[in-house]
């Protein structure tokens, strides 16, 4: 009876999850593995494939004029952002974090959750449009305390429009991060901040000492995620700058949208993605290996 | 029972109340309207033989307005109720599409496409071997049959549709390589420099003479404190090349057109297609080692020195209609956002940009600016017209055997009956009429006058892939705003040339023999002129 319980209860779990992942199967392995199988061709939509073995991976890696450029500015956006993620939103959820009644800790986790609101595409056209064009606030403000000639195209010219798109969304305390570390500051047992604080721990001091050692899983997540985040995503690029001017503000994820969409080369296309993908799975294998959560910390020590 | 509670009981019985509304059974009169309603539904979706759908695109879009100026737009739409009148089988939806190529292509590759789009006829060549687009060229050479029906044999399109047409060698130069005509030439319009009269008279100029003469204005205004002249990147990199390549080239274009082309050449006399370009690259032109080439990119930026820094973000519109800027090269749109706009301070003129000097050049040609514009709404039919015959047959066979097709070409015929297109192209001052019978409006006469020029000698940014385009204005755009000099521009230029002549070549199959036979034939003609190549001068030599 309670073999077949047992067995009814395994098989109920496996019926239940079978629905998800047959579409896991059919909408994400599937396509997956067809990018890579179509990336050794050359091949347009409505056209016959041909099959080019591994030209499209040499051209890419070899030829294309892009590459370089675009890898450059990837990394560079990748590391400004992990910086950024990594540590301001980090600091804004300690300073919630400390203040003294849980009224002003709730209004201003909610002020800090308010701007994720804003649909993403918004976000990008206000900074385009208000901010960064010609008659934007920044020209705008430069040119009223007599600084007109630092007046320029932020996203049109060459000197300025990678470190334009970079700042793009300052101060960078985005609600989802702070209270991602809000949860694992909140989470450190009440015995542990009393005995830093017995122990004269204090300010700074407990932060770096207590704090952040204590925070290391959320960290690890947030480091993840940016590096997933700013390898494969381009759309921000796409709305704002087209990856213009020439290829300042271009990166790889765009690249491969225009090759697929654009110029109709989805083998070509396919290959980048690939690549893509093998440096999203090669840094995030690192990442798991190298960077150490709390919980991993702790099972070791 | 305190009020909190009376004021929750209230509202439910509020709620419950307006639930109870929605769900009464109808009264005896409003099944009734119901019922009629339903009938006349139904009869219409019975005698609706054929949805023909029609994406016009922004320029006659049925209630747009366009510039938010004047009155919404309804020429199309009395054109297309006129039509549904004569045939109540028929119903034509128009809508807007997405501008964007990505959305056609995989519209077009799933049969999903309006029957009737408008797309740059350019775009449709790359695509036109994948059967997504229908040749029109045995409608455009038989009557149109609404211009039989007026009974007078000498009309226009009582013989052939195609003399409907007013600017024959613009719209039969769009004819695909393979010498079909996938497009209709609706309207046509072409570009100017707008100017604004007031600053040009406080500054003490007129409208320059020759491109020297253009140079001097340029300075003048700027030292007066305006932006001398509007453009962007996308203006660079297609209007300006296009013109600059035809003053430097058009004296030593006797030695290099190599083909004639049967259709085209009638019409587009010269003109260099992408089998030409692509030879010439082969043979030593359009590199660093190619004086004219490089001559191409160093008048550019000297340009660039009258315009707006940024040259892609910045409003030009709203920087010319404030008086900021005392010049804008646009194309004839604009002529309606000035035209409109009662608040508009200021008048203003159009002029045409004026031809290179020796003084500019030592290779310029002497001859004036020739016509870059063109067709602006190109009517294209899409797969979707013969969705009703099977996709086994062959593209001729579902030409030939559907009837959808047939009513979609009629819709067609019947907008270019002139008293129907009238409604549509004149609604607003914007665009120049192409059909006969047909003038354009006032206001644009400027354009109309600047048409009358010479042709082209190529089209760059329609002659490669996409690919290359894209790339060309990146690295422009770089080279004109001081993000590369011109030996690095240059380094792309032929990078990206090189690329695309090479698929190019591997791509479409290209009749060498002819085109070297030619190539040694002109080998006289090309030994009158000076500074060719190096590379060219010592092939001839060996020939």
């Amino acid at each position: 009876m309670t073999l077949s319980h047992r067995t009814w209860a395994t098989a109920t779990c496996y019926a239940l999850i079978f629905p998800t992942l047959a579409m896991l199967v059919v909408f994400v392995f599937t396509p997956v593995l067809w990018a890579f199988s179509k990336s050794l061709f050359e091949f347009e939509i409505g056209a016959d494939a041909l099959f080019v073995g591994v030209d499209n991976y040499t051209e890419y890696l070899g030829r294309d004029p892009t590459f370089f450029p675009s890898i450059s500015n990837m990394l560079f956006l990748t590391t400004f952002a992990v910086f950024i993620q990594l540590t301001l939103p980090l600091i804004v959820a300690k300073l919630i974090y400390v203040l003294p009644q849980e009224r002003w800790r709730y209004v201003y986790r909610l002020i800090f959750l308010i701007p994720t609101l804003v649909p993403g595409v918004a976000v990008m056209l206000i900074w385009q449009g208000m901010i960064y064009s010609d008659r934007g606030m920044l020209n705008e403000f430069l040119r009223g305390i007599g600084l007109a000639s630092w007046a320029t195209g932020w996203l049109a010219n060459p000197r300025t429009a990678l470190y334009a798109v970079a700042m793009i969304g300052m101060p960078f305390v985005g609600g989802f991060q702070v209270l991602i570390y809000y949860a694992g500051l909140s989470a450190i047992p009440d015995s542990v901040n009393e005995a830093a604080a017995i122990e004269g721990c204090t300010g700074l001091r407990k932060f770096f000492l207590i704090d952040v050692p204590m925070v290391l899983s959320q960290l690890k997540l947030i480091l993840i995620l940016t590096i997933i985040g700013g390898v494969q995503s381009f759309e921000n690029l796409l709305i704002l700058t087209e990856g213009g001017p020439g290829f300042k503000t271009m990166v790889p994820g765009l690249w491969m949208y225009y090759n697929a969409f654009s110029f109709q080369r989805m083998g070509y296309a396919c290959a980048i993605g690939v690549v893509l993908f093998s440096v999203v799975l090669g840094l995030t294998l690192l990442n798991i290996k190298y960077f150490r959560s709390t919980e991993e910390l702790q099972e070791t020590t | 029972m305190s009020p909190g509670r009376i004021c929750k009981f209230v509202s439910l019985i509020f709620v419950l109340g307006i639930f109870a509304w929605l769900l009464r059974p109808p009264s005896d009169e409003e099944m009734e309207r119901d019922a009629n309603l339903s009938l006349q539904t139904s009869l219409k979706a019975s005698d609706t033989k054929y949805v023909i759908k029609f994406a016009p695109g922004i320029f006659y879009m049925p209630d747009s307005t366009p510039y938010d100026l004047g009155k919404p737009l309804q020429g199309l739409k009395g054109v297309v109720r006129e039509f549904e009148r004569r045939f109540p089988d028929t119903q034509i939806e128009i809508l807007t599409v997405p501008g964007r190529r990505e959305y056609l292509v995989t519209q077009l590759s799933s049969g999903q496409a309006p029957d009737i789009i408008n797309v740059n006829v350019e775009d449709v060549w790359i695509d036109v071997q994948k059967g997504w687009y229908i040749p029109l060229d045995t409608f455009l050479e038989s009557p149109n049959p609404f211009v039989l029906e007026k009974g007078d044999p000498d009309l226009p399109g009582a013989t052939q549709w195609w003399d409907m047409f007013k600017y024959q060698a613009i719209s039969r130069g769009k004819a695909a390589p393979d010498n079909k005509n996938y497009c209709l030439t609706f309207d046509l319009i072409e570009t100017g420099i707008f100017y604004n009269k007031d600053i040009f008279r406080e500054v003490g100029i007129t409208e320059p003479t020759d491109w020297e003469d253009f140079i001097h204005i340029l300075q003048k205004i700027q030292a007066a404190g305006y932006t001398p002249l509007l453009m962007n990147i996308w203006s660079f990199n297609d209007w300006c090349k296009d013109l600059f390549f035809d003053q430097l080239y058009y004296g030593i274009l006797p030695g290099i057109d190599l083909y004639k082309d049967p259709i085209r050449e009638e019409y587009l006399q010269g003109y260099l297609d992408w089998d030409e370009l692509a030879f010439l690259y082969e043979k030593g032109f359009f590199n660093a080692e190619d004086p004219r080439y490089v001559e191409i990119w160093r008048q550019m930026r000297r340009l660039k020195e009258y315009t707006n820094d940024d040259l892609v973000s910045t409003d030009l519109t709203r920087e010319f209609v404030t008086q900021r800027a005392a010049m804008l090269w646009m194309h004839s749109m604009m002529t309606w956002r000035l035209v409109a706009d009662r608040q508009l301070g200021f008048d203003w003129g159009v002029f045409y940009l004026p031809r290179f000097t020796q003084e500019t050049s030592p290779y310029a040609s002497g001859e004036d600016m020739c016509v870059i514009g063109g067709s602006a709404t190109q009517i294209e039919v899409t797969n979707s017209a013969v969705s009703d015959t099977n996709v086994e047959w062959t593209l001729e066979e579902r030409m030939a055997r559907s009837r959808r097709l047939e009513r979609v070409i009629q819709f067609l015929q019947f907008l270019c009956l002139p008293e129907q297109y009238e409604k549509v192209v004149n609604e607003y001052a914007a665009l120049i009429p192409n059909i006969v019978g047909v003038t354009p409006r006032e206001e644009i006469e400027p354009f109309r006058i600047i048409l009358e020029g010479r042709y082209t000698t190529t089209k760059w940014v329609f002659t490669f892939d996409l690919r290359f385009s894209d790339i060309q204005q990146r690295a422009l755009s770089l080279y004109l705003t001081g993000g590369s000099d011109l030996d690095e521009f240059l380094s792309w230029q032929v990078g990206n040339l090189d690329y695309a002549v090479s698929n190019l070549l591997k791509r479409k199959s290209v009749d060498r023999d002819q085109l070297e036979k030619a190539w040694r034939e002109l080998a006289a003609i090309r030994s009158q002129a000076r500074d060719l190549p190096s590379t060219v001068l010592e092939g001839d030599q060996n020939l």
